[in-house]
């Protein structure tokens, strides 16, 4: 499975390509973004002198949906803000759709000199500290070290608690995922992934909302689409049992129900992005937007969308100052065309390896070992490689437990059933007489015509 | 379907007690069995740990026996949070040592309030995510307004990032193994391979917890510390010379959950053996200087 790694990896780790015309010829690793740059240097290199490619900037991220540039939130904050700070000849937009580029398997995934950062933060962090042309359009290098203390705390509220209501509203609610994410992703990924990834993409969302104490909501529609899915409910002991309609609790859905809670954590959330940005333009109260305000602008922009319920997206309308926001960003950068790029295609055989590994992970018991083996766990950088023995023990107990398991089933069925009535067939035990002539010869012995006489087995027997 | 399943069953009954003396015991036996019983126990006394007839609110946290006596800290970051916001808003109780598997909810802590004399009902435990609104009402001291919600996006910082590193560094590090399991399994059994069960399980959560919260597929330790160090230091930003976070006059629910976390990074009496962590935080002396504040507040001498 290694060869997703290595089939990005090492046409990458170069930074800096001395160029001869016979190099060109071998860079084979270069998809077709960089022909551009390639013919460009042809151009300039009039002396053969060894000459620094400057190797894009590529952000590969999640494609468009429900009318936006990308499905993801933050994939989305990470094109708001190179849309800002980079002009649209200088880097490329990638909707490659596929984790799997990545070492961190997460998109947005920036690809710059050689080195692959992914998710928001990092990204920015990356493109502040290394392409430092670039990061002074941005307000985040000259702010007091309260406000650069409200950056961090915010973003992280931002990608949790956003996150949370987002995975809420879009992933774990059944009507919007049957109507509304699940065919987006089918537009986005090739056939026979729209099988696998999407599901594991829900089971994720549904458990960081889980993990931010969501998980109420994320249950109660659960219980709802087990409910639609089915039909009737039927009773422990197999009748159908009928809806109780009683109170409004009762004859409410149960999305409608978890609505009313969801309004109120959403309300937090708008309430508490608007009490930061008060009466300035944007949420920090710089002159020029700074890296949360993308991000704010990602989170918000999903929340907008409508789904089949727009709990989210009213409340969002609700509150004027977020919309206002929301629209203020939206308006920034109208005229600015993206630097799209097709994603290089993925070919059948990597297509199969992913399918094939979102088909493993979702077997029952082995899925999660298997992922855990395959993408490593915990990556330690230094210390700590001391491999603790009792995951081992419990490895070969599980091992030798199962095989006792599988051998004792195995013993277990070849045994004759309990209870039942033992049949024993044997073969006659001499072959005489008429029992020599077979089958038939032992039907016949059977008659008292052909009986034979005592044989005698020893003459002195015969003498008394 | 009733009527068929009890008739059976009640008319052999009748039958026992109107016919032959197969049922009845003989009368040498039941004059032997009139004796019994010989001699009468008084009623044992109950537990010590037992609850009593209680004036005060009793707070069951992870802890260690001696250390429930003397109502020190506890060693968990949940239950050090609201035994730290119970002391501080001024709350009287007593600290007992408990388990997962005794609390209603399935998470520690929990408060049982005092018992009333006059209701021998007994008392609805009181789950940790209404112990604020319990503390509230309770409380001896005034707590400052609501500082507002700047403090929703900084326990957001707390929440994950320090909190995951803090997952990592106790149950996932190698290093801290010995803590770990002096902690939390040794004293649960002294049976080695439930023992190692527990260990793997703790493990395991501790990393599933860590995933999810990251939202990535494996977990980064560069990252986390990285992640960790950020978060104190926008903590040591926001704190900045005042005494309590948000410039309160006095320390509140947000001091009590940085401090949970601080003060275990710090304690002496914890043998961390991952120092990681706690050299990331003795960077930031303002924070350190808010722990020991806190600490000589809610438990008299600093250390």
């Amino acid at each position: 499975m290694n060869y997703y790694r290595s089939s990005t990896d090492p046409a990458v780790k170069t930074n800096s390509v001395p160029l001869g015309v016979s190099d060109l010829v071998g860079l084979q690793g270069l998809d077709v973004n960089d022909e551009l740059l390639i013919t460009t240097w042809l151009q300039y290199s009039t002396t053969p002198v060894s000459r620094t490619i400057p190797l894009r900037i590529k952000l590969h991220v999640w494609g468009p949906a429900f009318g936006l540039e990308s499905i993801d939130a933050e994939c989305l904050a990470a094109i708001a803000a190179f849309r800002h700070i980079i002009p649209n000849d200088a880097w490329s937009l990638i909707a490659s759709n596929n984790t799997y580029l990545s070492p961190d398997y997460t998109l947005p995934a920036l690809f710059h000199d050689g080195t692959w950062t992914s998710g928001y933060m990092n990204i920015i962090s990356y493109v502040i500290h290394h392409i430092t042309s670039y990061a002074n359009q941005l307000a985040d290098n000259d702010l007091t070290p309260q406000i650069e203390a409200d950056l961090l705390a915010y973003s992280s509220f931002l990608a949790t608690r956003g996150s949370g209501l987002v995975a809420l509203s879009l992933y774990a609610s059944p009507h919007a995922w049957v109507e509304l994410t699940r065919p987006a992703y089918s537009g986005l990924l090739p056939f026979p992934l729209t099988w696998t990834i999407p599901s594991a993409i829900r089971a994720a969302a549904i458990e960081k909302a889980e993990n931010l104490g969501m998980g109420y909501l994320a249950a109660e529609a659960e219980a709802d689409e087990a409910d639609a899915g089915s039909g009737t409910e039927t009773t422990s002991t197999g009748f159908m049992r009928l809806r109780e309609r009683l109170g409004p609790g009762k004859s409410m859905r149960p999305e409608q129900t978890a609505a009313i809670r969801f309004t109120q954590l959403a309300t937090d959330f708008f309430t508490t992005l608007d009490d930061l940005r008060g009466s300035g333009q944007y949420l920090l109260r710089t002159s020029s937007p700074s890296s949360l305000d993308f991000l704010a602008y990602g989170y918000l922009a999903l929340m907008n969308v409508q789904t089949p319920y727009p709990i989210l997206a009213t409340c969002l309308t609700a509150n004027r100052c977020s919309i206002q926001f929301l629209q203020m960003m939206n308006a920034e950068s109208q005229d600015y065309i993206l630097p799209r790029r097709e994603p290089k295609p993925r070919g059948l055989p990597t297509t199969l390896g992913i399918f094939a590994d979102g088909a493993i992970e979702n077997i029952a018991g082995a899925g999660e070992s298997w992922k855990r083996w395959r993408r490593g766990g915990i990556n330690s950088a230094e210390e700590e490689k001391a491999q603790d023995s009792t995951g081992i023990l419990l490895g070969i107990g599980g091992v030798v437990v199962s095989l006792a398991a599988v051998g004792a089933a195995v013993l277990f069925r070849r045994l004759p059933p309990f209870g039942a009535s033992t049949h024993r067939f044997e073969a006659p035990r001499e072959e005489k007489g008429l029992y020599r002539f077979g089958e038939i010869g032992a039907m016949l012995d059977g008659l008292p015509m052909f009986e034979q006489p005592p044989a005698a087995s020893s003459p002195v027997l015969n003498m008394i | 379907m009733a009527a068929t399943v009890e008739g059976p069953k009640t008319r052999p009954r009748a039958q026992d007690s109107t016919s032959s003396g197969w049922f009845t015991i003989p009368t040498p036996l039941a004059r032997l069995f009139k004796k019994f019983p010989l001699l009468t126990y008084p009623p044992n006394e109950l537990p010590a740990r037992s609850p009593e007839i209680r004036e005060v609110p009793t707070l069951y946290v992870f802890i260690s026996d001696e250390d429930a006596l003397a109502g020190l800290p506890s060693f968990n970051p949940s239950c050090l949070k609201w035994q730290t916001f119970l002391k501080l808003v001024g709350v009287d109780f007593h600290v007992r040592p408990s388990n997962n598997h005794a609390s209603p909810t399935g998470a520690l802590p929990f408060l049982l309030p005092p018992s009333t004399p006059g209701n021998p009902r007994p008392q609805i435990p009181i789950p940790s995510n209404k112990l604020e609104q319990y503390g509230l009402d309770n409380a001896k001291s005034k707590l400052p307004k609501d500082p507002g919600s700047r403090l929703e996006a900084y326990q957001s910082l707390l929440d994950h990032r320090i909190r995951n590193t803090w997952l990592y560094t106790l149950y996932l590090s190698p290093a801290n193994a010995d803590l770990l399991s002096h902690l939390y399994i040794t004293p649960t059994t002294s049976s080695r391979p439930v023992r190692a069960r527990i260990s793997y399980q703790l493990r395991h959560a501790a990393e599933l917890e860590i995933l999810r919260s990251t939202g990535r597929d494996a977990i980064d330790t560069a990252a986390l510390y990285k992640g960790a160090k950020e978060a104190f230091h926008a903590l040591d930003a926001v704190l900045s010379d005042e005494k309590w976070f948000f410039g309160s006059e006095v320390p509140a629910l947000f001091d009590a959950t940085v401090f949970s976390y601080t003060h275990l990074i710090l304690h002496d009496g914890l043998a961390w053996k991952n120092q990681r962590l706690k050299e990331i935080l003795r960077e930031y002396p303002r924070l350190v200087n808010h722990r020991n504040r806190i600490f000589r507040r809610c438990w008299g001498a600093g250390e």
